[in-house]
């Protein structure tokens, strides 16, 4: 009754991260379940039964809403039409304060439950031994009742999870192969049910976290251990829920009106941190750094409940759909301007406003030309600047100098370049060209790089003279050679490729 | 007159030549005659000219068999002058252009290019030299040996272009380049594979750089002088290299402890010569029990600066039997017991380096003169419990005694006559002992004919007479340390003639005038060091003397001397070898005098120390031009205070 009554609303946004449901939700379109019985559910009736204060629609929502976190694919209980209510546009069912203390309310209740449930089973166990029906009956009850914490559990703590869920599994999928498989083989043999108690004796983060990836891999497990009635779920296209939507505002087409346009002071956008530790004073850009630096400051920082994502606040779930603004009157980022194409979120407003209307602060330290106002660009720039500095006398050039050396090293007759600067100083001086002509009647081979930088055009013909058959006896002429012609850009001889004074060299 | 070639031929006088060493020698030889000329010209294999202008004359009469040419001493060399100077054909297998800094890489190029045989260059000290300059030498594809010591801008890309270009090297020294990195020594050793020796010493190189080197299969000489980076990590790499070392320079590398010397002493067997001075200052027995199993290999072995017990010395005693040489400058642990033991020991001991060894007392003096007779050098500076009971036993037993150095012992005139005996003494260092007097001198004076080298620095007690007395007997004197021995006047000075005297230190010597700088002058024609700091009575005079007598003058200090514009013009102008001249706080010289003189010195001139002062007064134009001379200019601000 209370299934039908969520199904049939269409306007439930089941997730709080809607880039995921939108992605859910195109997916689960494909999938059409024959509707059967499920585990989940079953214990959903129960504690609605037990509970039934407990609103079935927060409860149904959790935990779809965990199960799309943990990509698995929403179980066939939900019907098509209802995944088809989850549109994108539809304001978002966040949890409900009130929700959350009346489950919590609920599990403690449900725990002592069990707790009494089991002393009696402590109690009267020598009763039992002649009576093993009923002692059958009271653990079937037992495990019936840790069941249902577990799952209340699990989608009371569900909304709060999924983010750091995800970073921590579904990015590393060597872990997820290391956290699997004895829990597969546990479910093979004992069966789900029976392994829940255990694990949930652990609150600790990382075998929650193991559970629930635990509890995704058996919803998602093609062939089900036999004793647990779970049905066979088709696994989620993987490839299809790591496309993320990461392009840009534009390319949405979003018509206008149907996204809320914020738009950040100039220095909200220039603050370099906006969230700070209370105990250390350290700054961070983003809440999930703090949250993650407050673990070195003490145990109380590592519950689940601290590591995860702050609620938002209630008022802002009325916006699903938010874009950007830039503070610069007249950009065509600013939402007073009439082609205006919003920002998608606050990190690009922060990169547009920095790199449009501030001052490029950031000066390379390599050529001392290029000037960025995001250091991210710096950065990525100086991996590539300064490429040129380190040439071989191939023409080959190096960013580092210990890669030139190393080339030097592997390969015979190659030396470093000298700088180019000096180069064509040296060159360009007087008195050198006095020195190669009375250099010419005493060696052949004296046809350096010196020279030819230092001719002009007018002197080909003379400096033809260079490339003489007496040139190509020594090496190192042919070296030079080579290397001369690269020297310089303008130089008359650079159409010869570099590698042609090297593989003559070899030979 | 029959012609002596007629019985002595050509043959035969090269065979004598062979045994003439000394360049006065040889210059009376060629002076007999033509043939005799004529013998000496095909004998001569090297020319160290001392300036440029004979040289084409020298050239074209050694031409055919000059195999080695040193123009380091010639000042105003440039690149025409170099291309000027190396004749074409030739046969020259090496030349030193040391701390010829109006050289540039053209001249060089010219160089690697007019001797394509070449296989010897020196290059060191010519501190303006780079990338480019190293770039031209390695055109030179046959050379052996490279000196580019204190070039003070190559850098790893100078090195590579040496390391490919010259890859038959076998001897390199890069002494004090400090832009040379690992990765220039990784690529050297990965392209010179004939390498033997290589001096890094100074370099900012780490440990890394002796893995390299470690592969090196030929290497046998290794110098590390003052090497901050390595550590013992970087001995235990050559100690398990490929290369067999036979010497090693480690002193001054202040991070090598006994740990890393000890793993070199297990891994290199075959190392002759040790040099561990100044390294750390705990030394532990460990190091020197493991010296025992090098034992009789090791024939040099210095200590100095460490801590040492004599114990240590008596292991040393014991294993390293053929030791020749030992330092144990500044070892604390050091006494008689040690010493006795060594030389037990270690009887073919020839050099014993005692300096600042302050508990060595005669006992160590007698046992060395017992066990020890071929001692030949003998280093007892700031030993100051030694007498002359002690030196009396040297005497009479090291007959063979060259050198030896008192400076600072305390020694007295009776020590010196028992010291004459050693007929064969060359060089004795008594400076700072104020007990020596004329009579001492007389007595090294009549005995010690053969002195090279005398030093009396602060010897206030000796006069004239003393001065006298070694200038008449020590005819062959070629160093003489006078400074601050200020009882000596004029008269004494007017003594001083000595052909071959060379280096001569006059500094604080208050008495002496410009007539006996002239008169020394005219006696010692060969000089080419001069020191006459503080001697505040010389002026223009002694100057034109000598501008006009010692035309080889090379270096001067004329600070403090009451000189004018007029005589260091002179002096400045003349001197055509002039290269390095101090003159701070000359008071009476005007700044026109300094241009003046600066410029007539133009182009010979490689380094002038000058008042500070005058760096703003002095004409940046002139100032450019000496620079781009090579000349360096050191400025000193000191105030102007008269002592003595």
């Amino acid at each position: 009754m209370c299934m039908k009554q969520i199904i049939g609303e269409p306007g439930i946004d089941l997730s709080s991260d809607s880039k995921m449901d939108l992605k859910l939700t195109r997916n689960s379109e494909s999938f059409h379940k024959p509707n059967s019985s499920n585990h989940n559910l079953n214990s959903f009736n129960q504690a609605s039964q037990y509970f039934p204060n407990l609103s079935p629609t927060n409860f149904l929502s959790r935990a779809e809403n965990l199960q799309q976190n943990l990509k698995t694919k929403s179980t066939n209980s939900f019907e098509p039409n209802l995944n088809s209510g989850m549109a994108t546009q539809n304001p978002p069912l966040d949890w409900d304060p009130h929700a959350m203390l009346s489950n919590l309310s609920f599990l403690e209740q449900k725990i002592h439950e069990v707790q009494s449930l089991v002393q009696s089973i402590i109690d009267q166990q020598a009763e039992f031994s002649s009576r093993p029906s009923e002692l059958a009956t009271r653990q079937q009850l037992a495990t019936a009742d840790l069941t249902c914490i577990i799952i209340q559990l699990i989608s009371t703590a569900g909304s709060l999870l999924p983010s750091i869920k995800n970073t921590l599994l579904s990015n590393n999928p060597a872990l997820r192969q290391l956290v699997n498989p004895d829990f597969n083989n546990n479910l093979k043999c004992e069966g789900l049910i029976r392994n829940f108690p255990e694990t949930a004796r652990n609150s600790e983060y990382e075998d929650l976290l193991r559970n629930l990836d635990n509890e995704a891999d058996w919803m998602k497990e093609p062939n089900p251990p036999p004793q647990s009635d779970i049905v066979d779920a088709n696994p989620i296209d993987e490839h299809d829920l790591k496309e993320s939507d990461d392009g840009d505002a534009e390319r949405e087409h979003l018509p206008p009106g149907s996204y809320i346009v914020l738009q950040l002071e100039k220095e909200e956008i220039l603050a370099p941190h906006t969230h700070f530790c209370v105990i250390c004073g350290k700054g961070f850009k983003r809440d999930a750094n703090l949250r993650m630096h407050m673990r070195g400051h003490g145990d109380e920082y590592k519950t689940p409940a601290a590591l995860a994502k702050p609620s938002k606040e209630p008022g802002s779930d009325a916006h699903p759909v938010t874009r950007y603004s830039c503070p610069f009157v007249g950009c065509k980022r600013n939402k007073e301007h009439k082609k205006f194409q919003p920002l998608k979120t606050i990190l690009c407003v922060k990169n547009h406003y920095k790199r449009s209307h501030c001052d490029k602060s950031y000066t390379c330290s390599r050529c001392h030309a290029k000037k960025f106002s995001v250091i991210a660009d710096l950065k990525t720039h100086e991996k590539h600047c300064g490429r040129d500095k380190w040439q071989c006398s191939c023409g080959t050039t190096f960013s580092r100098k210990d890669k030139l050396f190393g080339h030097v090293a592997l390969f015979q007759g190659h030396t470093p370049a000298l700088p180019m600067d000096e180069v064509k100083a040296s060159g360009s001086g007087q008195g050198n060209d006095d020195m190669t002509e009375d250099l010419g009647g005493y060696n052949g081979n004296f046809a350096s790089e010196e020279c030819l930088t230092s001719m002009d055009v007018k002197g080909i013909d003379e400096s033809r003279a260079y490339f003489s058959p007496m040139n190509f006896d020594g090496f190192g002429a042919l070296d030079e050679f080579g290397r001369g012609g690269f020297d310089l850009e303008d130089n008359p001889f650079a159409f010869i490729p570099s590698g042609f004074g090297q593989r003559s060299g070899d030979s | 007159m029959c012609d002596i070639t007629a019985v002595l031929t050509v043959d035969l006088l090269a065979q004598v030549l062979d045994w003439l060493h000394d360049s006065r020698d040889l210059k009376s030889c060629r002076l007999v005659s033509r043939a005799f000329l004529q013998a000496e010209r095909m004998h001569r294999r090297a020319i160290r000219p001392l300036r440029l202008g004979p040289l084409p004359v020298l050239l074209r009469r050694y031409v055919g068999s000059l195999q080695s040419l040193d123009l380091s001493s010639c000042p105003s060399l440039d690149d025409s002058a170099l291309s000027l100077s190396i004749p074409c054909p030739n046969n020259l297998l090496s030349v030193s252009l040391s701390r010829a800094t109006g050289v540039t890489w053209r001249g060089l190029e010219v160089l690697a290019s007019v001797c394509p045989r070449i296989e010897a260059i020196d290059i060191s000290h010519c501190v303006g030299f780079g990338d480019r300059e190293a770039a031209a030498v390695a055109k030179a594809c046959w050379l052996k040996e490279l000196r580019i010591d204190k070039c003070l801008n190559v850098t790893d890309v100078g090195l590579a272009k040496v390391a490919v270009g010259c890859s038959r090297l076998e001897k390199l020294g890069i002494k004090w380049c400090f832009e040379i990195s690992e990765i220039g020594i990784d690529l050297l050793v990965k392209k010179c594979l004939e390498l033997r020796e290589l001096d890094i010493s100074y370099l900012k190189v780490g440990n890394e750089s002796l893995r390299s080197i470690a592969s090196l299969s030929k290497l046998e000489d290794l110098a590390l002088v003052g090497c901050e980076y390595i550590d013992d990590e970087g001995l235990y790499f050559l100690s398990n290299g490929n290369c067999s070392l036979q010497s090693i320079d480690i002193s001054r590398c202040e991070n090598v402890t006994s740990v890393g010397l000890t793993t070199l002493a297990e891994g290199q067997q075959r190392l002759r010569k040790i040099n561990a001075g100044n390294c750390s200052p705990v030394l532990t027995s460990t190091f020197v029990s493991k010296l025992c199993t090098l034992g009789d290999t090791l024939i040099i072995l210095k200590l100095d600066k460490l801590q040492l017990l004599a114990s240590a010395l008596e292991i040393v005693g014991k294993n390293c039997r053929n030791l020749l040489e030992i330092g144990l400058s500044k070892c604390n642990g050091v006494n008689d017991e040690g010493i006795s033991w060594l030389v037990e020991g270690c009887t073919n001991l020839s050099t014993i380096d005692l300096t600042c060894c302050l508990l060595v007392t005669d006992k160590s003096l007698l046992s060395i003169a017992a066990c020890c007779r071929g001692v030949k050098c003998l280093r007892l500076e700031s030993c100051v419990l030694i007498s002359e009971k002690g030196l009396d036993q040297i005497a009479s037993c090291c007959m063979d005694l060259k050198e030896i150095d008192l400076t600072d012992c305390n020694v007295n005139d009776n020590a010196l006559k028992c010291l004459s005996r050693c007929s064969e003494l060359l060089v004795l260092k008594i400076g700072l002992c104020s007990g020596v007097s004329d009579i001492g001198l007389s007595f090294i004076g009549t005995n010690c004919s053969k002195l090279l080298e005398l030093d009396l620095y602060r010897c206030t007690a000796i006069t004239d007479d003393g001065l006298a007395a070694i200038s008449n007997g020590c005819k062959r004197l070629k160093k003489l340390n006078l400074c601050y021995c200020n009882q000596i006047s004029d008269t004494g000075l007017a003594h001083l003639q000595l052909e071959e005297l060379s280096d001569l230190e006059l500094r604080g010597m208050v008495r002496i005038t410009s007539s006996g700088i002239t008169a020394m002058a005219m006696g010692c024609r060969s000089l080419t060091q001069l020191d006459l700091k503080r001697c505040y009575s010389i002026d223009d005079a002694g100057m034109w003397a000598l501008a006009q007598y010692t035309e080889n003058l090379r270096q001067l200090t004329i600070s403090y001397c009451t000189v004018t514009g007029l005589g260091l013009c002179h002096i400045l102008g003349s001197l055509r070898c002039l290269q390095d001249v101090k003159m701070v706080h000359l008071s009476w010289v005007s700044i026109e005098g300094f241009e003046l003189a600066l410029r007539a010195s133009c182009g010979k001139l490689k380094k002038v120390k000058l008042l500070g002062k005058l760096q703003d007064v002095l004409s940046s134009e002139l100032l450019q031009t000496l620079q781009a001379r090579g000349c360096r200019i050191r400025w000193v601000n000191k105030p102007l205070v008269f002592k003595g």
